[in-house]
């Protein structure tokens, strides 16, 4: 007998596919030359230091191969990739002064709401440059510095950024970081002052409006000794019947005894190559705390790292990945343990449907230094049918006797018995499998604040949303 | 199957099958090898038809060499075979198994070479309809192992039960890889790996299920215990599920780490302290699988080399 299915749809993207009629006040000809670089840079007005580092990231770009592992990202041609957008309007810090248009974009979106009921800041970049930026008077007032990556880098704070800027990622470290280095462009930078504590979270949206084009955005990120911050970052784009491109780079500085989660909701386009590098250095008895779910993106590559340098420091890394029809997402985090005591901990679900493929991917290398290091690792992954494909590839190295490492992992499809029981308490079936995967990928959501939360589960629940086959 | 391949001075071998970061070092191993100065110590082919074990003392000779054994079970039949690999330099044994339909094949092998030795250890089991193969692999030799072993279970409700202990000691080398390939439906594996390492000893474990499309109703699990005795030692692990096919089951577990305090507390409450209880563990990784071959020969030759070593 043939076991009856529930068909489940592709996720609703009515509201992030939206395209707004392209009125860029300058967009940057497509391909990667010195020249390109030196009129990127002229028309960013890079201090001298930024333009010379940009044409070495291109040069180290050019000498550095294609990795030989991963998903294939054939289908990106860098020939027919612009660049740099710029969007019609400077930087506000007033949602009335944004362009009516963008504004539009970001209202569907919610931003501004969001930005009234629960966050302490936000900047919202369109393309390739911030359209608005604003942080609470009194959390200002406390010696928050949250602002554009250029203002930080021609401002007060320019020594502070020179000093950190691509050194914990460095072009050097793989191709995509090597481009990012040439051709960044937009993003965050937040300082939190030693001892303050930000009790509502800052945001930053990523809205990549024009067609064929990259965005190529740097958060640099330093949370001072004793101080805490949550940041939620948030990324879309409408769909384009061409290649496009995300190459961030996130470079977080966790200082002794301080703390930070970085929370992202990833929905890019279904024609996004999403090849984000992002990475935290902690200090002693820091902590950094990832919060992933990723359900955008044709092909996403996306591992953040954690650099355990400080005795007593820690990571927790909890992720979602939902992969549907002609997704091909590679996610999964890397922890590097240095310091004595330090710990990680990584708890990830993996979706798979019609046609998607999933592949979990870790690294957890245990440095001779890291004397009583603990690690755990679990990882879960859920096929919903035989044409996807769910793949899990965790690797351990492990250089010092006095450490206790542990990883499992689980591959599976709904249970029939689950599914019975839910269904014997008057569900349908389904209800019975939404609400099966809305619990299997709970470990994100109960992570996030409220209302990111509620959009996560609409996600899935609007993904889960069919009829019985 | 993928085949090894080889450069001029080099065997390419333990391949993952799904590569991942180049900087782990653990996508593959290189050997040194040279091809024109190997000898070829022939091929030793068995067919299951009595119930007698066979028993093959597979020694390498000279600089370089390689001997094949070929194992296949014939419909309903059911073989046991015991390889003793022994080498002073170079050596390269290559085994092939073919267990056609509700053959059952056990292939026990002890590895006892010589300290500065390389061992090249290369499987190859073929399982058809209802078809299994038992591997069961003690390495416990003082020489550098390189052990790579593919797995296809071809026929529907095949399967494969593998068990691996190891010992690592001074400055050796133990790269293993393991695959296994579901085809058929209803097809198990199950595969143990368990050992200690001392010293400056270094060990890669690479173990694979891959649950092909079709193979629904199939299960997997591995397991690895690692016990980390020396300061100086180095361990991989690298645990991969692929899996293509909605209604199977795939589980995978590691350990790994020093003795942990509720274990030595619980030795040290009988007046067995630390070192006498690191040594117990180290020996019970291989002793477990001696005992599990029934074998007295096997047992006794086990029982030798670990009063030796330990």
């Amino acid at each position: 007998m043939m076991r009856e299915k529930s068909l489940v749809e592709d996720i609703d993207r009515s509201i992030y596919d939206i395209r707004d009629e392209e009125k860029d006040a300058y967009r940057m000809e497509a391909g990667l030359t010195p020249e390109i670089i030196e009129k990127l840079s002229k028309e960013k007005g890079d201090p001298v230091w930024m333009q010379q580092f940009r044409l070495q990231a291109l040069q180290i770009y050019n000498e550095m191969e294609i990795p030989n592992w991963g998903p294939s990202i054939e289908g990106l041609d860098m020939d027919h990739i612009a660049t740099y957008v710029r969007p019609n309007t400077k930087m506000q810090n007033d949602w009335k002064n944004v362009p009516q248009d963008i504004k539009d974009t970001f209202d569907r979106l919610g931003i501004p709401q969001a930005e009234r009921k629960s966050l302490a800041g936000v900047g919202a970049q369109y393309d390739s440059e911030l359209v608005y930026h604003n942080v609470r008077e009194e959390v200002a007032a406390e010696g928050v510095v949250y602002t554009d990556m250029e203002s930080a880098m021609k401002g007060e704070y320019a020594d502070m950024v020179r000093k950190y800027f691509m050194k914990l990622v460095t072009p050097r470290d793989h191709k995509f970081a090597a481009l990012h280095g040439a051709v960044w462009s937009g993003g965050s930078f937040v300082y939190v002052p030693k001892g303050v504590h930000l009790s509502i979270p800052l945001q930053s949206y990523f809205r990549l409006n024009a067609k064929g084009a990259g965005q190529f955005e740097h958060t640099l990120i330093i949370v001072d000794e004793g101080a805490s911050l949550h940041f939620i970052e948030g990324c879309s784009a409408p769909k384009y019947n061409v290649a496009n491109l995300h190459a961030g780079c996130v470079e977080l500085y966790v200082k002794k005894n301080a703390k930070l989660r970085y929370s992202t909701i990833e929905n890019w386009s279904k024609n996004m190559y999403n090849l984000n590098t992002k990475r935290a250095l902690v200090e002693e008895n820091g902590v950094i705390e990832w919060v992933s779910g990723s359900f955008g993106s044709h092909v996403g590559c996306l591992y953040p790292m954690s650099v355990l340098k400080g005795d007593n420091s820690r990571t927790e890394f909890t992720g979602v990945t939902f992969a549907g029809k002609g997704q091909n997402l590679d996610t999964g985090a890397k922890v590097v343990h240095v310091g004595k005591n330090t710990s990680s901990y990584m708890n990830t679900r993996s979706i798979s449907k019609s046609g998607g493929i999933s592949t979990f991917r870790s690294s957890v290398v245990v440095e001779k230094s890291a004397q009583g290091a603990k690690s755990s690792v679990s990882c879960q992954s859920l096929m919903l049918d035989s044409e996807s494909r769910s793949d899990t590839i965790p690797a351990m190295d492990i250089r010092t006797r006095n450490a206790s490492v542990g990883h499992e992992a689980k591959i599976g499809s709904i249970s029939n018995e689950a599914i019975f029981y839910l269904m014997s308490r008057g569900m349908s079936e389904e209800d019975a499998r939404a609400l099966i995967v809305s619990g299997f990928a709970d470990n994100v959501s109960k992570e996030l604040p409220v209302e990111y939360a509620v959009e996560m589960n609409n996600l899935i629940r609007l993904e889960m949303k069919g009829s019985i086959g | 199957m993928e085949e090894t391949m080889k450069t001029k001075n080099r065997l390419i071998v333990d391949q993952l099958p799904v590569k991942t970061w180049n900087r782990l070092n653990v996508n593959e191993a290189v050997i040194e090898w040279d091809e024109a100065r190997t000898a070829d110590l022939g091929t030793e082919s068995h067919m299951a038809g009595s119930d007698e074990p066979v028993r093959i003392a597979a020694r390498g000779e000279g600089e370089f060499s390689r001997k094949q054994v070929k194992v296949e079970a014939a419909p309903g039949t059911r073989i046991t075979v015991y390889e003793q690999m022994e080498a002073e330099q170079h050596f390269h044994l290559h085994t092939t198994l073919v267990a056609h339909e509700n053959a059952v094949i056990r292939l026990v092998q002890l590895q006892d070479t010589r300290e500065g030795s390389l061992l090249y250890n290369q499987i190859d089991g073929h399982c058809e309809e209802n078809g299994h193969i038992e591997l069961i692999q003690m390495f416990v030799g003082r020489g550098h192992l390189y052990s790579d072993s593919r797995f296809t279970l071809q026929g529907d409700r095949s399967g494969l039960e593998a068990d691996i202990g190891y010992l690592g000691r001074k400055d050796q080398k133990l790269d293993m890889n393991l695959a296994v390939d579901h085809f058929g439906k209803h097809t198990e594996s199950e595969i143990n790996a368990a050992g200690a390492l001392m010293d400056s000893s270094a060990k890669v474990f690479r173990g694979t299920i891959d649950f092909k499309n079709g193979s629904s109703d199939s299960v997997g699990n591995e397991k690895e215990t690692v016990l980390m005795l020396g300061e100086n030692v180095i361990n991989k692990t690298v645990p991969l599920i692929l899996c293509a096919e909605e209604n199977v089951v795939g589980n995978h577990g590691a350990t790994i780490g020093e003795l942990d305090d509720e274990t030595l507390f619980y030795f040290e409450s009988r007046g067995i302290g630390r070192e006498a209880a690191e040594d117990l563990l180290a020996r019970a990784s291989i002793e477990r699988l001696a005992r599990k071959t029934g074998d007295a020969e096997t047992e006794e030759k086990i029982a030798a080399l670990l009063n030796e070593e330990l």
